[in-house]
């Protein structure tokens, strides 16, 4: 059966496995002379790999034994309902698909009108709805104001976008 | 001498010297405090006023302001689990969990107070300790290096909650991330874009792991408080707390001394080793990573304990041990101090200055911290759901002017998902190795010329730096 430790365990192993096996032999070129004793490029990436793919494989093995200890990180939950889930997965995809959007909206909208849309959804996403006022003045004025912040005093340049909504402020 | 040390008591003692040490460590705790505002920024920007000030005023506002943005780093730590720069990761590991107790205050004082301790501690073993210290630095090459972040990285492994498995499994996906960029041989791993050639930058993978899941989680789950406000609680640190830590934070001063002597080891290994090293001796172990005081006093006292120690290259070699001391050099020389052994002998006045300014300089960064302290403290008084979307804009910010590049963004935002998905699969997330390891790693193998060799007979008892000559034929870079 495919519990939580197990599932993990196979994640890690083909995380590194995929690293090992597809990414190193094509994004880890080997120079064609390597002087002396010196190691070459991919021993570190496929030393590192090899041994997460152990230990990936090692956890599914002490998953399928009974074992696999829990760290304190994430508490549990108790069951959720399947429309519950449903929820939470559209909500984790939007926001990824904000963290996505921010990136793909900078070179057109420029830094400060994508930061305060990724900031809006955040706000609306995390459940802040019933605030409004405080969502919509946090969303337009921080990201303001940081960028006034760091255009003035570090005199960082940042894009504005092709389409030019908003100025340059510094 | 005494004469000289009342000479230069009297010269420091001036309103102007002050002011600028209090600035400093005023703006070092709140840019320290600001995720993705590091110290050497804080330390970069002030560079250009100090062409307007005396040498010693320049000088002590540059050191206040890495100090104060050291133990600033612990603030944003403790209250939203976000550590303000890398050497305060180990401080969220009980920081977080105390102010979900409601000790946040608590925990802060304690940050504070084993702050202040290294700190003066370190400024002590600057003024009596440099000569050997700097000695013991030179001698430290790339195998010395090696294994010394090598030990870190156990550390890592084993302070992972509780399973030693996820934890080398979480240090094995630092350091795979380590390799990302340039190799010694000018060829380049893991190259998928342009921008992955340089490699990735330690503030936005840490950060990346560490704010952005708590905002992944509050948006999937909703469960963090519901919107309530979290409660500052009991912020009065007992003496028998403060007792019961006393050993270790004497024990990571001295940690943080030794390690920030030594050129590019930093205050975030030490931080690591320190804390470490409390939780195996500690009788209080199993609270370690559950809100443990002692935990957070580790942490704090080895990381402000490199503070004083990483001037003493400088100060007695003119070698400067990270970035922030190498603004610091930058800063003697325009000033016509020349670090190094000649300045105790053509500057003494100046050196005395400067060693006085700093032990003062620890008193002032109790009194600020115990100021921010009172204004910090209400950060937790905001709600979840507003706080950690303004964390994410501040990571954002941060991240984004410390290098002007939207690669740094992208991987913060990554880092983050991965991140969540650690924290979901319940992997431990500590911190990524420094690209600079693997350097070594190759470094002390191509110098000893057998792997095995470079372990079994390390070059530490001879003469400086016979391993690195070596190796720098081989290679100039990681």
């Amino acid at each position: 059966m495919l519990n939580k430790a197990m599932l993990r365990g196979l994640l890690i192993a083909l995380f590194f496995g995929t690293v090992l096996f597809a990414l190193i032999p094509v994004h880890v070129p080997r120079p064609s002379f390597i002087p002396g004793f010196a190691p070459p490029p991919d021993m570190w990436p496929r030393t590192v790999s090899i041994l997460g793919l152990a230990h990936g494989l090692l956890a599914m093995a002490f998953a399928a034994l009974g074992g696999g200890n829990e760290t304190s990180d994430e508490p549990e939950r108790g069951p959720a309902s399947a429309v519950e889930w449903r929820n939470r997965l559209i909500r984790l995809a939007l926001a990824l698909a904000a963290f996505a959007g921010f990136v793909v909206l900078v070179p057109l909208l420029g830094f400060l009108a994508s930061s305060m849309l990724l900031a809006l959804a955040c706000f609306l996403l995390a459940g802040a709805s019933g605030r409004w006022v405080a969502v919509l003045a946090l969303a337009v004025l921080l990201p303001l104001g940081l960028q006034l912040f760091f255009g003035n005093v570090t005199h960082t340049p940042f894009p504005s976008g092709s389409w030019s909504i908003f100025p340059t402020l510094n | 001498m005494w004469n000289d040390l009342l000479f230069a008591f009297e010269s420091v003692a001036t309103l102007a010297n002050v002011l600028a040490m209090g600035a400093g460590i005023l703006a070092g705790v709140v840019i320290g405090a600001i995720p993705g505002m590091t110290g050497t920024m804080a330390v970069t920007l002030a560079l250009p006023f100090t062409f307007y000030l005396p040498p010693v005023t320049s000088i002590l506002l540059l050191v206040a302001l890495y100090k104060g943005s050291t133990y600033g780093a612990s603030i944003s730590a403790i209250l939203i689990k976000t550590p303000g720069t890398a050497s305060a990761a180990c401080t969220v590991l009980d920081g977080w969990p105390l102010a979900q107790k409601g000790k946040a205050g608590k925990a802060l004082n304690m940050a504070l107070i084993s702050s202040c301790i290294g700190d003066f501690l370190s400024n002590i073993s600057l003024i009596f300790l440099a000569a050997p210290l700097a000695l013991l630095a030179l001698r430290v090459g790339p195998p010395e290096y090696f294994m010394l972040m090598a030990f870190a990285l156990t550390m890592v492994a084993s302070i992972s909650g509780g399973s030693l498995l996820l934890g080398v499994v979480s240090a094995c996906f630092g350091l795979l991330l380590a390799t990302v960029g340039e190799d010694m041989y000018g060829s380049f791993r893991f190259a998928m874009t342009e921008d992955m050639k340089s490699g990735l930058s330690v503030a936005p993978v840490l950060i990346g792991l560490f704010a952005l899941p708590e905002l992944l989680r509050l948006i999937m789950f909703r469960e963090e408080n519901h919107g309530q406000a979290m409660k500052l609680g009991d912020n009065r640190l007992t003496l028998a707390e403060f007792r019961g830590s006393l050993k270790s934070i004497i024990r990571g001063s001295f940690i943080g001394v030794v390690l920030g002597a030594i050129p590019g080891i930093g205050p975030s290994a030490a931080a690591f080793f320190s804390y470490g090293e409390a939780r195996r001796s500690s009788p209080n172990s199993e609270n370690f990573g559950k809100g443990e005081l002692e935990g957070i006093a580790a942490s704090e006292s080895a990381n402000n304990g490199c503070c004083g120690a990483t001037m003493i290259p400088l100060l007695a070699l003119g070698v400067p041990g990270d970035v922030i001391t190498g603004v610091m050099l930058g800063a003697f020389m325009i000033q016509g101090l020349t670090p190094g052994p000649l300045l105790f002998q053509n500057n003494l006045n100046e050196v005395y200055m400067l060693f006085i300014g700093m032990m003062f300089s620890s008193v002032l960064l109790f009194g600020a911290g115990k100021l921010t302290v009172r204004f910090f403290s209400h950060i937790s008084s905001i709600p979840q759901v507003l706080l950690t979307p303004v964390v994410l804009m501040l990571c954002i910010y941060g991240i984004y002017s410390i290098s002007s590049s939207m690669f740094d963004v992208t991987v913060l935002l990554v880092m983050g998902v991965v991140g969540f998905i650690m924290l979901l699969l319940n992997i431990p997330r500590r911190r990524s190795s420094s690209p600079s390891f693997w350097g070594r790693c190759s470094r002390t193998i191509c110098a000893a010329r057998w792997p095995f060799r470079a372990v079994i007979r390390p070059s530490f008892s001879s003469p400086p730096f016979p391993g690195f000559s070596q190796a720098s034929s081989c290679s100039s870079s990681a």
